[in-house]
């Protein structure tokens, strides 16, 4: 043993770590979440800051970077006027059907699937391997094959993004079902319940939250395939918006769109969080 | 036939338990007869079996040989005339106190206000008068098994079958606990077989205390304590454990449980 060595030891860290005074390294009573919020919005700042400073220095081209205003007044213009032949609002809401849409078919289809998986081994030889086949794939690199198949339609477009939705929506349900507690599948059984009512009763209550969760990832993966869905023969939507605006170098357009779902991405994360709280108020704290 | 129905027994018969995979049996060759009315207990040390046997007699778990029965049928499957309790107590969080208890009605399909009255009545007699609006997680350890027994019961099981019940509580919830237990056992009649670790808890609640050892799990020694019935005649718990009688036979017991064993 060198000595080197000897002092890399943990215990001789911590002998160390004790001496110094480091005034964060103390445990400190906890204060209210509320100052790191006030960080977090005095940084959202500083980067507007940033941004305004050199925009208004032009150290950067207003083609390569718009200023905030100029983005704030296209966002009121393009809600106003449109881009392309569609106001934001007709943009948006082209985006969100086809998100809401494919989500939909992914649960109808992810959640059993997830079941399957989670309670059967049949299920799980069958359906593991396909998902993990589909899973790494990024869904531009399907996109090709599906437009020759269905067309450049909606509904390639919405089966692009359920398929992205489906792997995290199918395996979130499986984990879940595999964690519920087998003293509660026994409880249940043990008060007359049936294979069917233990799955309706017990298992999928008990899942509820996993798989609110894997909604929650496949939202956010449905959001970002949305982009790629709609370069394609798209007349409507966000990402078509910000496609075309870049074509014609409208940048302003493009950074207001990058904006735009931002914000409804965050939305859409409050609005699961709120969901969560008022079905599965449970989780967690059993 | 009607013998049975006026009195079913809970019967394993022979029972020896195989787990796959071991190579030795968890549990040889026991034979435990419960009748309704019966406060039979099971303990040992740890590795014993005692466990194992209570999930034959759920239909947990299949025996490798010997028949578990009851009234004559034999049992394949859990079924609500066994209605288990467990020690974490597995109740359903996403439902609330009322829900829990009414759970076995409900899967029978009896009506809301019905299975509503049911719970209430229940959760009253596990002395949760008004908690059933209670979501399962404002509840203590002690209330929350009050709340699993009271599901037990909703089943209108013929026996109860209680897996270390209370042995997550606290000294002193768990001695409340014990004299609940015995008042629904006085009042229903159901027949109990019980797993626990507490030798006091054995003496004051059975009729019958069934000693295993472990390597291979075996009965060793039967009791019949008979404070239970003391104190279903009126004798409070204290008083029970006050009695020198009590002591004596907690030396017994405990002699009996670590006979054999390696000191």
């Amino acid at each position: 043993m060198s000595v080197t060595s000897y002092t890399e030891r943990p215990s001789a860290r911590i002998d160390e770590a004790e001496g110094l005074t480091v005034p964060w390294s103390r445990p400190r009573p906890r204060r209210s979440g509320v100052s790191a919020r006030v960080v977090s919005a005095a940084t959202i700042l500083a980067v507007l800051a940033i941004w305004a400073l050199s925009a208004r220095l032009q150290l950067v081209s207003p083609v390569f970077l718009p200023s905030p205003a100029a983005v704030w007044a296209k966002f009121i213009l393009v809600a106003r006027d449109g881009f392309v032949d569609a106001t934001l609002l007709q943009h948006v809401v082209a985006s969100l059907y086809r998100v809401f849409a494919a989500l939909i078919a992914a649960i109808i289809i992810g959640v059993p699937v997830g079941l399957a998986i989670g309670i059967s081994t049949v299920g799980r030889g069958i359906f593991d391997p396909l998902l993990e086949f589909l899973r790494p794939i990024p869904p531009l690199a399907y996109l090709p094959l599906i437009i020759i198949w269905f067309g450049i339609g909606e509904p390639s477009k919405i089966l692009v993004i359920a398929i992205a939705m489906l792997a995290p929506v199918a395996l979130s349900t499986a984990a879940g079902v595999r964690d519920v507690s087998q003293e509660r599948i026994n409880a249940a059984r043990s008060l007359g319940a049936t294979r069917i009512q233990v799955v309706r009763h017990v298992i999928l209550p008990s899942a509820l939250p996993s798989i609110l969760t894997g909604l929650r990832i496949a939202l956010g993966a449905g959001w970002s395939t949305l982009v790629a869905a709609e370069l394609v023969a798209a007349t409507r939507g966000l990402g078509f918006m910000i496609q075309s605006a870049a074509q014609f170098l409208v940048t302003d357009v493009v950074v207001m769109g990058i904006l735009v779902i931002a914000i409804i991405a965050f939305g859409l994360e409050f609005i699961i969080r709120r969901i969560e709280r008022v079905l599965i108020p449970w989780a967690g704290r059993d | 036939m009607q013998e049975w129905q006026a009195m079913p027994h809970l019967v394993l018969d022979k029972i020896s338990i195989h787990y796959d995979g071991q190579a030795a049996p968890v549990v040889e060759r026991v034979s435990i007869d419960v009748a309704k009315g019966d406060f039979v207990v099971l303990v040992g040390r740890s590795g014993c079996g005692k466990t194992s046997l209570l999930n034959v007699a759920a239909g947990l778990v299949a025996p490798a040989r010997g028949s578990a029965t009851i009234g004559g049928e034999p049992i394949t499957a859990p079924g609500s005339d066994r209605a288990v309790v467990f020690q974490n107590d597995a109740l359903f969080p996403w439902l609330t106190a009322r829900e829990n208890v009414a759970f076995a009605l409900r899967l029978r399909g009896v009506k809301p206000s019905e299975r509503a009255r049911r719970a209430d009545e229940l959760l009253a007699l596990v002395k949760l008068d008004g908690a059933g609006d209670k979501h399962i997680w404002e509840l203590s350890g002690g209330m929350r098994q009050r709340v699993g027994l009271a599901r037990a019961l909703a089943a209108e099981p013929q026996f109860l079958l209680l897996d270390e019940p209370l042995g997550a509580l606290d000294a002193l919830t768990r001695e409340r606990m014990q004299t609940t237990l015995l008042d629904l056992w006085t009042a229903s009649r159901v027949g109990v077989l019980m797993v626990t670790h507490g030798i006091e808890e054995a003496l004051v609640l059975a009729t019958r205390i069934i000693v295993l050892a472990p390597g291979p799990g075996r009965v060793v020694r039967n009791f019949e304590p008979g404070f239970s019935r003391r104190y279903a005649a009126g004798e409070t718990i204290r008083a029970i454990k006050a009695d020198p009688a009590f002591a004596a036979a907690r030396g017994e017991l405990t002699d009996a449980i670590f006979e054999g064993e390696a000191a």
